[in-house]
């Protein structure tokens, strides 16, 4: 069949929609990579998919028609239904759900009022509130049932109460979407299958669109699935909308291949089949993946990515070419239940905002951001507070003639005045010392992230290689990155794309995670039955996705002492468990455990309990390898494009500025020196050094 | 309260080192207490949040402590002080010890409250403490609601070493634990709160390593210095005068069983920079153990001033050093050994909101209009079934113990929002409850209902958010056991803001079993979704447990039904928009009844709103007012037209303003311009007084057939009819008829 077909992909595209830009990298079959970037067009994002493709196009020496009829795969990273939640742009959705607990969703386990929210909201106690809810009260119906947590059925479903509260929904209150969840579904789905039996009955037209908490959570926690359940609702519409009309559009110039939908757990589905909110954070998920591919072809056993934006800074572990999942993930202020790669995000990035506290005169940077509208000082787009890439350009690191490849010119002066009059002044600093003071600050904040998730990994920094991406993180990583620890920082070619590329090299990958409570031991049959319904349920998902051989399966235990809440997850180093494999678990885990909060705190005698089960399912899509280049005849001095002053260790230095496309494979250099391309600026301080390698990464020693 | 720190603040600290150096600490604190929530057995931590990661200077003044539980915050301090006190000549404080203590005499609230506290050395010198603080459920003892006495409450430690030079003593461990019911699941706590430590300690010895011993000390001064200088700047924006408020609830009588209501009684005076808050006038100490330690006590103000006033200040002792407490010793919230205190949690949430009571007023004179809500804690009543349970689930494993659904209650209305429902505690405002899911997976129950309650929340103009209300079956347990009390029929811990109710008036607390027929009517299909609907055709009776009260037994297949506290209503409930009131009604939170008798909105049979009813019942309603009496001469009142001088005005009341300064000074209502007397003189004595009885408004009698005991007393304006203010009035505990809330020195 087409994906795993010998003959190999002529070209496949990843694409990535960002908030500013759309960002393409294409592979050719040959390993060559090449990349363009379009404006991102919200009201029709098509519209900067389509002009990206067609960049990539022209900078390939192609016509768009023979480019897409070259292509065998469009990998998509879309951010279509991310941007109907946090824009609260999707459909009417009403909810269906277990008689008596209509109000969980607005309960929202009370912790709704602060989910989402950064540590500095959460203390202003007495003015923070809920957000709106996506299903206001009027929508929600309760229907008789009660499923116990055994799963065994205490109340039997009413279903005349469901064809009621279904018809009052459709034909009272014009819903498009029904979100159905039920206490206990994960456990025992019948009534949730009935319900959709019902609807399908009553509408059997299909444009009801239908989403059971059931099917796309097998955990235990109502609130939180009850929400995955409206969210799916409440953008699958738009999403599947979306796909069909890009789809059109593509076929229309002429592609024939197919079009894979990336999802926020790190892999492709079928656009057809995707599950709308599955491709939430496909986008953080594109950068993981693009982390774990150059961590396995560099060969780095651990690796932290480090995400730089205008408005936040993200975090996350590649660690053997995994990564965790986040637990219950909140987005726009809303917990859900989807395996969604476990980022951790601060307000840091170069929109970030400083001042200072009149009472105590503290110098305080974020966490809030200018944005891009109206941004830092130095865009001259209305800005008046001073930010971080205000600092960053008084400090000589970034070019006013040169951001975004010259697209945009900075405004040095208002910049140096708004950090002289805001910070320096009452601080009693200069300017530059201010500006100074401002990066040390961030830089020491996202270093204190950093090392909090490490840390939480049960790891330490100086085992990780650092991963820097995003715009404004090549500038200020040996800043984060010196008193870490760690060896080394790379940025890649790729780095203005990077989600795009990690798109662009991704698989086909289904996951479930099941809630369980088996006390320890137990017998393995019972396990192996649960891991085998597991697989069977994924490999079916990737049959539908026109996958015929086998997947590669990963298999997770999640364990936890007994009358603990919280468990942790292992990777099982089994395909299946024995007696005695089941026995062994209780050492595995506490030496896990002890590695993560220290010696003697494991507690075997409380006993252990199995709290969940996780499987991926893994098919292997035909890709290109990477291509190391030959080290060339290497003057870096043909490189050098300028010089200018750049602050480090309390003064000026003159900085030789490099152009990056220009240092080949096996060049060096020493700092101080700036390596600029259109995108990326990276500073390299005095005492660190940087190399390019076979792939034309830069390596460099902080 | 706590001075400032011995250590002299340093000339000049180097601000981007001392930014770097705050984030830092703080991070490092979170980071403990990420692990400790990680680690613990203890749901209500794990999920709840119910615990604390923070650092001390050498003398125990803590520099900064991380989010989480506030109580925790204050009181480790007191542990440290006394820790160096009682054992540094002997046994000695060294590198490497951890202490244990749980004590309430000496700091937090109760032997549940367990604190782990640390000593940081530097090259062979003390040079600070740390402390992970964290909530357990079982310490031994008689079980929940039967304790007279401390001796009762379980094991009590008053510092013991639980790691000794970096070695974790398992003589200590295997003591504590085995005191209890479930040594595993306090062990497991234990070694949370052990694990926290160790990465705060490692952390600590990192910025030392950073930035250098003595920047590290300056810091941490300055970090508290720079709380009290907050603190003193907020305090300053703030007019001085003096502000009370009277808080009621109620406690188990050790010798009649039956519930006696009790009250706390705050007078906040506030001068310049700094502020007062007196208890005198506060109940004695009772016979349960609903007692307040002073520790306890005062860290319910803590919680208090820390969520309301200085919410924006650093978590440090520093923001305490303006602010003094007095408390009678043998009060209620100061009480003398051994009485029990396993309950004064709940009677340091009235402590809260009597605080918070005074400083809402205050900051509403200071024009902080985004700092106010009204009660965040109020109940109709309270007695009936606890949240505390004994017995094995179906696993055979012992119950957990509590169910914290008082974590999600409904908060105090706001100047221009309702209150928001289900929105949390002043404990943790960050915390949370738990998945019905969940519960079910852990405790022997079948829930049929957690929804918002109906009428939970005090009417307003704006409306306190309502709690939740539970309605569960007990299912797969043959020996649970509840905690029980008496009922108590009068508003706990309510207040209300400028004329709205202090209170919702719904909610049923109660044990409930089936009838016959129960098992086969789930079986058919139904189940009752409500306390309403399983009394009504007889599904369920009210159960009085022949015991009356202490541990209660509750059989498999009975029902129990419960409700959180909602919170207080603001302003005049009659100048609520009347389709805000339909809409109230069609989501479930408020009934038609109290539409019609509270807000004066009357629907129709297809639930829409009658206009032209609602207006003739607003009329009657105001009319009604007006019957109402004034306890000062209207002579001395004036009239709108020769009211008061012209002059400055200030704000203090929604309604009401001050017109002019000094002797002269009036007080007049904003809406009509009906006087309301001197400004030295009370104002509630110049408005239309009118007590409402409690069945009245509720429409229903106690679960118990018990008498109400309390009223709502309501005052009007007599010009406009208005309502300025309705307060709780427990005749019987006596105080101050009209008490003067607001007195602004003009």
């Amino acid at each position: 069949m087409a994906l795993t077909s010998p003959a190999r992909p002529r070209y496949t595209i990843g694409v990535d929609i960002g908030g500013t830009f759309t960002d393409v990298v294409v592979l050719a079959a040959d390993g060559a990579v090449s990349t363009s970037k379009a404006p991102t067009t919200p009201a029709d994002f098509s519209g900067g998919v389509l002009d990206a493709i067609r960049e990539a196009a022209v900078g390939l020496g192609l016509g768009m028609a023979e480019f897409l009829a070259r292509t065998d795969l469009v990998k998509h990273g879309s951010t279509v239904a991310t941007n109907a939640l946090i824009t609260r742009r999707g459909v009417t959705v009403g909810l269906i759900t277990t008689r008596g607990f209509e109000d969980t969703t607005l309960i929202m386990r009370a912790v709704g009022r602060v989910d989402g929210l950064p540590e500095e909201e959460v203390r202003r106690v007495t003015s923070i509130t809920k957000p709106e809810p996506l299903v206001p009260s009027e929508r929600i119906r309760g229907v008789s049932e009660r499923i116990d947590a055994e799963g065994e059925i205490v109340v039997p479903l009413d279903h005349d109460g469901v064809r009621a509260a279904v018809r009052t929904l459709v034909e009272d209150l014009s819903i498009d979407a029904l979100a159905v969840s039920l206490l206990h579904a994960w456990r025992n789905p019948v009534h949730e299958a009935a319900i959709e039996a019902i609807v399908r009955d009553l509408y059997p037209d299909g444009r009801l669109f239908v989403s059971l908490g059931s099917r796309l959570s097998q955990v235990a926690g109502e609130y939180a699935r009850a929400n995955t359940a409206i969210a799916d609702a409440f953008v699958g519409p738009t999403v599947r909308r979306y796909l069909s009309s890009l789809e059109a559009q593509l076929r229309a110039d002429g592609f024939a291949g197919r079009i894979l939908v990336m999802q926020g757990n790190g892999g492709l589905t079928i656009h057809e089949l995707a599950t709308p909110i599955s491709t939430l954070q496909s986008g953080p998920a594109g950068g993981m993946l693009a982390s774990a591919l150059m961590s396995e072809v560099l060969g780095h056993r651990r690796a932290i990515t480090a995400d730089m934006g205008g408005t936040s800074f993200d975090v996350g572990i590649v660690d053997g070419g995994y990564w965790r999942y986040a637990d219950e993930p909140v987005f726009e202020r809303f917990r859900i239940l989807q395996p969604i790669t476990g980022i951790t995000s601060i307000g840091a990035g170069g929109g970030t905002m400083a001042r200072v506290d009149e009472a105590t005169g503290r110098l305080l940077v974020g966490p809030e951001s200018a944005g891009a509208r109206p941004g830092p000082v130095c865009y001259g787009l209305g800005g008046e507070i001073p930010t971080v890439t205000d600092a960053d350009l008084i400090l000589g690191y970034i070019d006013p003639d040169y951001f975004l490849g010259g697209r945009q010119r900075l405004d040095l002066g208002a910049a140096r005045a708004a950090i002289h009059q805001q910070l320096g002044k009452p601080l009693g600093l200069n300017l530059v010392e201010a500006a100074a003071g401002i990066v040390r600050i961030v830089d020491s904040k996202m270093s204190d992230l950093i090392r909090r998730e490490v840390i939480r990994s049960g790891r330490r920094p100086d085992e990780f290689v650092l991963y820097a991406f995003g715009g404004a993180s090549p500038v200020h990583a040996v800043g984060y990155a010196r008193d870490l620890g760690v060896r080394e920082i790379i940025v890649f070619p790729t780095s203005p794309v990077f989600s795009a590329f990690g798109i662009a090299g991704a698989d086909l990958v289904h996951t479930r995670l099941a809630t369980r409570a088996y006390p320890l031991p137990m017998p393995s049959a019972t396990l192996n039955a649960d891991l085998e319904a597991l697989e069977s349920s994924l490999a079916a998902e990737l049959g539908r996705d026109g996958l015929d051989e086998a997947p590669e399966f990963r298999r997770y235990v999640t364990l936890q002492f007994r009358r603990q809440s919280t468990g942790e997850e292992i990777p099982l180093p089994w395909d299946r468990f024995t007696d005695e494999r089941v026995a062994a678990l209780p050492d595995i885990f506490v030496e896990h455990y002890e590695r993560l909060y220290g010696k003697g705190i494991a507690y075997a005698e409380a006993g252990l309990d199995i709290a969940g089960l996780r499987v991926d399912a893994v098919g292997r899509v035909a890709k290109p390898e990477l291509r190391p280049t030959e080290p060339g005849v290497v003057s870096v001095g043909e490189a050098r494009k300028g010089e200018r002053d750049a602050w480090f260790s309390g003064r000026f230095v003159a900085t030789p500025v490099y152009d990056e496309a220009r240092l080949g494979t096996g060049a060096r250099l020493d700092g101080p020196a700036i390596v600029e391309s259109p995108f990326t600026t990276v500073v390299v301080p005095p005492g660190a050094s940087l190399a390019v390698d076979p792939y034309r990464n830069l390596v460099i020693r902080p | 309260m706590t001075g400032t720190t011995e250590t002299t603040a340093p000339t000049r600290i180097d601000p981007v080192d001392y930014e770097i150096f705050a984030h830092r600490l703080w991070a490092i604190g979170e980071e403990g207490r990420i692990v400790l929530q990680r680690v613990t057995a203890s749901p209500i931590v794990a999920q709840g949040g119910e615990c604390m990661c923070s650092f001390y200077d050498v003398g125990g003044t803590m520099i900064l402590a991380c989010s989480g539980h506030l109580r925790f915050a204050s009181a480790t301090s007191d542990a440290i002080r006394r820790m160096i006190e009682w054992f540094d000549d002997d046994p000695g404080i060294h590198e490497g010890d951890e202490f244990i203590i749980n004590d309430p005499y000496v700091a937090g609230s109760h032997t549940y409250d367990v604190m782990q506290i640390a000593p940081i050395f530097h090259v062979g010198r003390r040079v600070g403490w740390i402390a992970s603080s964290s909530h357990t459920s079982d310490t031994g003892g008689v079980l929940r609601g039967a304790a007279t006495e401390i001796f009762h409450e379980g094991i009590r430690i008053l510092g013991l070493k639980i790691v000794e030079g970096g070695i974790f003593r398992q003589d200590v461990f295997k003591t504590i634990v085995e005191q209890c019911r479930d040594p595993h699941y306090v062990g497991m706590d234990i070694k949370s709160r052990t694990a926290a430590n160790v990465v705060c300690a490692r952390g600590y010895a990192s910025l030392i390593e950073q930035f250098g011993i003595d920047f590290v000390q300056a810091a941490g001064a300055k970090l508290i210095a720079d709380a009290e200088a907050m603190a003193r700047r907020k305090l300053a924006s703030i007019p001085n005068g003096t502000w009370r408020s009277r808080i009621y609830g109620s406690a188990r009588n050790h010798a009649t069983r039956a519930s006696d209501p009790y009250q706390v009684i705050c007078t906040a005076t506030k001068r310049g920079d700094e502020l007062e808050l007196d208890f005198a006038g506060s109940s004695d100490q009772l016979t349960s153990d609903q007692n307040s330690t002073l520790p306890s006590t005062t860290a319910h103000v803590a919680i208090a001033l820390t969520n309301q006033l200085f919410w924006d200040v650093p978590w440090s002792d520093g923001r305490l050093a303006p602010v003094r407490i007095i408390v009678p010793e043998g009060s209620a919230l100061n009480c003398r050994f051994p009485a029990a205190c396993g309950r004064s949690p709940r009677i340091g949430q009235y402590v809260v909101e009597a605080v918070r009571e005074c400083l809402t007023k205050m900051l509403f004179a200071a024009g902080h209009d985004d700092d106010i809500n009204a009660s965040w804690g109020a109940f109709w009543y309270l007695g009936g079934p606890g949240f505390f349970y004994g017995g094995h689930n179906r696993r055979g494993l012992p119950n957990p113990q509590g169910l914290y659904d008082i974590h999600g209650g409904g908060l105090g209305a706001a100047p221009t929002r309702d209150g928001v429902p289900t929105g949390g505690q002043m404990n943790i405002p960050s915390g949370g409850i738990s998945d019905v899911e969940r519960v079910e997976l852990q405790y022997p129950f079948l829930y049929f209902s957690r929804n918002h309650a109906v009428d939970g929340g005090g009417a307003g103009r704006w409306n306190g958010g309502t709690g939740s209300a539970r309605l569960l079956m007990v299912h797969g347990s043959q020996d649970l056991s509840v905690d029980y009390a008496p009922y108590a029929g009068l508003p706990h811990g309510a207040f209300g803001l400028f004329g709205g109710y202090p209170v919702g008036t719904g909610g049923l607390r109660a044990i409930l079993e089936p009838a016959a027929g129960f098992r086969q009517m789930l079986a058919d299909g139904s189940y009752p979704a409500d306390a309403t609907e399983a009394t009504a055709d007889e599904i369920a009776r009210v159960s009085l447990p022949p015991e009356g009260s202490g541990r209660v037994p509750v059989p498999e297949g009975h029902l129990l039904s419960d409700f959180t506290q909602g919170g207080g209503g603001y302003g005049d409930p009659l100048d609520r928009e009347a389709e805000a009131v339909v809409r109230d009604v069609r989501r479930h939170v408020v009934s038609r009844r109290s539409a019609d008798v509270i807000y004066g909105v009357v629907l129709d049979e297809q639930g829409s709103l009658d206009a032209a009813a609602t207006d003739a019942r607003r009329v009657t309603i105001r009319a009604e007012r007006r019957t109402g009496v004034r306890s000062a001469m209207s002579a001395t009142a004036g009239s709108p037209t020769d009211a008061a001088p012209d002059g400055p005005l200030l704000r203090f009341h929604e309604t009401l303003e001050i017109v002019g300064t000094g002797a002269n000074a009036a007080v007049r209502c904003r809406r009509c311009g009906e006087g309301l007397g001197p400004a030295t003189d009370n104002y509630k004595r110049y408005a239309l007084r009118r007590d409402r009885p409690l069945d009245e408004l509720a429409g229903r009698a106690m679960p118990d057939g018990s008498a109400y005991r309390a009223v709502l007393r309501e005052y009007a304006c007599p010009g406009c009819a208005t309502l300025l203010q309705v307060d709780v009035w427990c005749a019987s505990l006596g105080g101050e008829e009209d008490l003067w809330d607001i007195r602004i020195d003009r």
